[in-house]
């Protein structure tokens, strides 16, 4: 029976960033104006998370794999399974990116429609119905919060190039 | 003075604009309730962002109306298709359903609505008197009492941490750490911001809530492929007429039920860390119990939609009376609450009602209204969601995702808060799927730095820490705070092992040192009783020859039909 599971990892990388946490800790400012340091309630709070992954561990440890062994997982597994959230993920971070550049308006609308599209499927209708629901729902709240409530969204350095 | 706390609340709360705002609230909260995989947390935390610009009296009033609707949406899944909206309206869908199939789906919808209505009239009378009353013993703590009344409410993650403990409490420590990171609001120093300029001012406390919770929850929504192209109403969801007139006299008839389940959701909410998807289980199961004809349940009885629907809506009062009197969160929507107030510039504290007495009654009148306007608005919201059950699940979920991004984007004006967003939402999801709890760590979140900065005042005060245990009230909430890390574990042993039976009389024994300490003739008394029911729970175990059964089963014993 192996040790190695998948809890023995989390607690492992657990373990991992509380020694990067304690360490960045010691780097805080001292300045004692009252009793409590800056550092020191982090540092409270860090102890306690490492008893705690560590009792993670020892518990992962003795747990071990089921004797019929894990369930092999293989990366095109993984893509399979979580595929949409994958494209959610994925859209989502080059729509942080390309926010700059196409603003909220443009980037938003291109981001619902893209993710409709690679989770609802491409065919010709489906890409009408996405991009009118894009363009209508992004459009609307964009107004809303641009007219009603006041807020200044990213223009679009787009729009300032053309 | 509570009369002119009311008139004055009454001003605040009764403008064109403000009532407009809470009935969109509850309308929202209603759709939001009946969607299945949009839970009532979502809905309040999504309302945030819109609140934001508005005056604190009137962006807590839009987020009570998402509150109560929410409570009562999850009925008209639960009954028109036999899929909860919510946790909080499982044991509906146990009579709603078949009740629906049986050709009466107007009655089944009436009895939900006008239980949900009475049920949460009940919580809020008693949110009214008995607030106030609570809320005064906050005026006798001191800092120390503050500190640990704070770690008390912190050992709720205990409780909210579900079948693993240590997940629990670690994602409850994370919570914790993830509000020190930023400007320390007592010394002015940047920590953990590893060279980053953005990180000096800290994570956003919105866009770290929206991340973890709704980010999450809709990629979760959208993981079966199968079920991300399917829309709700393939499950049966039509318009019906509601038969309100027959089911208000059903339900008033069956009002030894509706008052039971009414106190049951009350008590429910004031316990930290039991919401509604617990008391509408308990009510149900009490009433079952209590039915002379216990075998109608899960066949279309009339009790078993008038208990649960009661039960969840008065939770909702009890959970505010804690928030309010106490200042801590009794379940993940007061949390958010509790969030919601700290970005109105108010510290939650067990002062309050006093401090702030016009918000406080602002936020009871509001708790009324919203009962009022579920009442009046669930007809029309009805047809609504039958409509919106046509839409499928991947369409709202972009929608949802993008809306996300906008509503974090609008707090601060600050594109750092989208990027906040997306990371908590891969560290929420993934916490999912290792089976982390993620309420622990949003209670973590909200009361981090109330922690610190009590922690910090009652050091400045005296660095002497036996204060902690000498004061009476710091000691009562530290003892509380042990026994609550255990409760979870005694919950699951009870009668199986043998600790679980010393464990009440302990617990009540230990509670009458501090009340000893208090003074005064009440509290004697209630420490000598505190101590007599210890004595009887050893008297009764030595009576039994302290038996245990380790096969004993704790689960709830519930049976759908």
């Amino acid at each position: 029976m192996s040790r190695f599971n998948r809890d023995v990892f989390i607690a492992i990388v657990l373990l991992l960033l509380c020694g990067a946490f304690l360490t960045a800790s010691f780097h805080i400012r001292e300045i004692d104006y009252g009793i409590l340091t800056p550092a020191a309630w982090p540092q409270i709070i860090l102890v306690a998370l490492t008893i705690l992954s560590m009792v993670y561990l020892v518990q992962s440890l003795r747990r071990g794999t089921p004797p019929g062994g894990a369930t092999p997982v293989s990366i095109k597994g993984v893509l399979e399974k979580y595929r949409n959230p994958l494209w959610c993920y994925a859209l989502f971070l080059l729509f942080l990116l390309t926010l700059d550049y196409l603003g909220m308006l443009i980037g938003g609308v291109l981001f619902v429609f893209c993710l409709l599209t690679a989770i609802g499927g491409a065919s010709k209708r489906n890409l009408i119905t996405h991009a009118l629901i894009a363009v209508i729902m992004i459009g609307a709240m964009w107004a809303l919060f641009t007219y009603a409530l006041g807020v200044i969204f990213p223009q679009g350095e787009i729009f300032t190039t053309l | 003075m509570m009369i002119d706390n009311i008139v004055a609340a009454f001003h605040e709360l009764f403008v064109l604009e403000t009532i407009f705002l809470m009935m969109v609230g509850v309308v929202a909260g209603l759709i939001a309730g009946g969607v299945p995989g949009f839970t009532i947390a979502m809905a309040v935390v999504l309302t945030l962002p819109f609140t934001f610009g508005m005056d604190a009296v009137q962006g807590l009033a839009v987020m009570m109306g998402v509150f109560v609707g929410g409570l009562s949406g999850g009925l008209m899944s639960g009954i028109l298709t036999g899929i909860p909206g919510t946790p909080s309206s499982v044991a509906t869908t146990f009579d709603g359903f078949p009740m629906a199939r049986a050709g009466r789906p107007g009655f089944a919808l009436g009895l939900g609505v006008w239980s949900s209505f009475f049920g949460g009239i009940i919580s809020a009378i008693l949110l009214v008197t008995l607030a106030p009353q609570l809320a005064r013993i906050g005026l006798e703590f001191q800092q120390w009492d503050y500190f640990a009344l704070v770690i008390f409410a912190l050992t709720i993650t205990a409780s909210l941490a579900g079948e693993n403990l240590v997940k629990g409490l670690i994602a409850g420590a994370l919570g914790l750490l993830v509000a020190t990171v930023g400007e320390d609001e007592i010394n002015g120093v940047a920590r953990f911001h590893f060279g980053n300029e953005a990180l000096k001012q800290g994570f956003g406390f919105l866009p770290v809530l929206i991340g973890l919770f709704a980010f999450s929850q809709l990629l979760s929504d959208l993981e079966d492929r199968v079920k991300a192209r399917r829309s709700l109403s393939e499950g049966g969801g039509v318009a019906v007429r509601i038969e309100h007139r027959k089911a208000a006299m059903t339900v008033l008839k069956h009002w030894v039920n509706l008052v039971r389940s009414s106190l049951i959701g009350v008590f429910t909410g004031i316990l930290p860390a039991a919401g509604s998807s617990i008391s509408n289980i308990l009510a149900y199961d009490q009433a079952k119990k209590a039915s002379k004809e216990p075998e109608t349940f899960g066949t279309g009885c009339e009790d078993g939609i008038i208990a649960p629907e009661s039960a969840n809506n008065a939770t909702a009062g009890g959970a505010l009376i804690t928030m309010m009197a106490l200042g801590i969160p009794g379940d993940i929507v007061t949390a958010v609450m509790l969030g919601a107030l700290l970005i109105h510039d108010i510290i939650p504290s067990p002062t309050f009602i006093t401090e702030t007495p016009v918000l406080a009654y602002s936020l009871f009148l509001a708790f009324f209204v919203a009962n009022f306007m579920m009442l009046a608005l669930q007809s029309y919201t009805l047809r609504l969601f039958v409509l919106i059950t046509r839409v499928r699940m991947y369409v709202l979920a972009s929608i949802i995702l993008a809306y996300c991004a906008i509503g974090v984007f609008a707090l601060s004006n600050i594109a750092f808060d989208i990027w906040t967003l997306f990371w908590f939402g891969v560290l929420g999801y993934l916490m999912r799927i290792f089976g982390f709890p993620l309420a622990p760590m949003i209670l973590g979140v909200v009361l981090g730095r109330i922690a610190e900065q009590w922690l910090a005042r009652s050091l400045a005060r005296s660095d002497d820490l036996t204060y902690f245990l000498t004061s009476p009230w710091s000691l009562f909430f530290l003892i509380l705070a042990a026994f609550s890390v255990f409760f979870p574990k005694y919950q699951a042993e009870r009668g199986k092992r043998k600790w679980t039976l010393f464990y009440p009389a302990i617990f009540a024994m230990s509670l009458s040192v501090p009340a000893f300490m208090m003074g005064g003739p009440v509290r004697i008394v209630l420490g000598i009783l505190l101590i007599a029911l210890g004595v009887r729970s050893l008297i009764k175990h030595n009576a039994n020859g302290w038996r245990v059964d380790p096969a004993a089963s704790n689960a709830p014993q519930l049976r759908e039909g």
